[in-house]
């Protein structure tokens, strides 16, 4: 975090490869939300430009009072989401995924074998298929705390919602995704 | 404390995430594990969170961050040298790249075969705009007439068939009192009686034998008893 907003410093003094260091950070990470959140990798790729772009434009206003970067980039993120969502939301006929799944490929997966990794790679489309069918604030909040690994005190600065109206939307998300998952025939592990 | 099922689905959250005191993870257990609701509730979400947990990050594309930087820092530095001049060979290598040229090439063969052009005798005239335009134009009235004359020809079997089958169901029928009897036993057509005509012999003999019936009935009576004897049997 501390490097983060040393980085942050050097960029706004003109610095570009403080810059380039800030988006070889966070790529990854925006990526996965803005995928989790919209199910199809093009329109998440689109989101994640749009979200460096806002960011960068809007460095400036960028203050520790908001919490962490990597926090204050999340909540440019899921405003942008929300506000996609709301906008395509008459084009979208049903909340299903568009394309095939973008490939993991890390170190842990080359360690896995192939039918683990298969498996693996089947749980996540079926994961990314109920998630789509959940309502946005339920979404949101199963993404940021089962699959970003955020603490409630990030999240709740996130959303700007109460820590209670959190934990609330992540127990209901949570439970509706198991009913959904359950209906699909995927069985807990 | 006795818990409700309402109160564990709402602290489900807080157990799993072990952001429970003990005592209260005691009684929430108490309830949860021995509740026909609650207990499948309880397993299936911690199965789901397991499973999300194992979930790996998806790898953004590469050229992502590229696109990024190109948008916030501007076009990036440009390769110079001997990678810029043969860098789009590169581009050679990939399968996309060889499935255009074989479509284009397959095209290519099948247009210029359709348009007249020999593969066998090729010459450079053949190719010329005008020549291609003949060659092709004749054809396409060649395959047009070929189409046509096709047609016409079914068209007359058709009739043909349509005008015999017509011709057959029109023949007249006699009561059969006037009608000379066959023998029982030897059916028209067959030659020996231990084998049956085919099915084919016997419906063409049992045509000609009423024809042939029908037209020794139109004919004047045989007063001469041997003449209508000898005349009987040769029309069976």
């Amino acid at each position: 975090m501390e490097q983060d907003a040393q980085l942050v410093q050097q960029c706004l003094q003109g610095d570009g490869s403080a810059w380039e260091e800030l988006v070889r950070r966070h790529t990854r990470r925006i990526f996965n939300i803005c995928y989790r959140f919209t199910g199809n990798g093009t329109e998440a790729e689109d989101l994640s430009q749009e979200v460096f772009l806002r960011v960068y434009k809007t460095l400036g206003s960028y203050h520790s009072a908001h919490g962490g970067f990597a926090t204050w980039m999340t909540s440019v993120t899921r405003n942008l989401l929300i506000d996609h969502y709301r906008r395509t939301k008459r084009d979208r006929v049903t909340d299903s995924l568009d394309d095939a799944m973008p490939v993991v490929e890390n170190k842990e997966s080359s360690a896995r074998r192939p039918d683990q990794q298969a498996l693996l790679h089947e749980l996540s489309g079926q994961v990314q298929t109920a998630l789509t069918k959940l309502s946005p604030e339920l979404r949101e909040a199963v993404i940021l705390r089962d699959l970003q690994q955020l603490e409630y005190a990030e999240i709740r600065q996130v959303l700007d919602v109460p820590e209670g109206t959190v934990k609330s939307r992540i127990n209901r998300g949570r439970i509706e995704l198991a009913r959904i998952l359950h209906q699909m025939g995927v069985r807990p592990s | 404390m006795t818990w409700t099922c309402e109160q564990i689905e709402a602290r489900l959250t807080d157990y799993l995430d072990e952001l429970m005191p003990a005592e209260e993870r005691r009684e929430f257990e108490a309830h949860a594990q021995s509740c026909a609701d609650c207990a499948p509730l309880l397993a299936s979400v911690a199965g789901l969170l397991k499973n999300l947990h194992a979930l790996e990050a998806i790898e953004p594309p590469p050229r992502l961050a590229y696109n990024i930087l190109n948008q916030t820092l501007g076009p990036r530095a440009q390769t110079k040298g001997v990678r810029s001049t043969f860098g789009w060979l590169n581009n050679l290598l990939s399968m996309r790249f060889a499935y255009g040229v074989v479509s284009v090439a397959a095209t290519l063969i099948i247009l210029l075969t359709a348009s007249g052009f020999s593969f066998r005798k090729p010459k450079l005239a053949d190719l010329s705009p005008v020549n291609l335009y003949r060659q092709a134009d004749s054809r396409a009235h060649l395959a047009y007439a070929r189409s046509v004359k096709f047609v016409s020809d079914l068209r007359v079997v058709y009739e043909i068939q349509s005008r015999l089958s017509k011709d057959n169901n029109e023949l007249p029928t006699e009561p059969e009192s006037t009608m000379p009897r066959s023998t029982p036993d030897k059916d028209p057509g067959s030659t020996d009686s231990t084998k049956p005509g085919s099915p084919k012999q016997q419906n063409r003999a049992n045509g000609l034998s009423r024809q042939v019936e029908v037209l020794a009935a139109q004919l004047p009576p045989v007063h001469n008893v041997w003449g209508a004897q000898w005349f009987g049997r040769r029309i069976r």
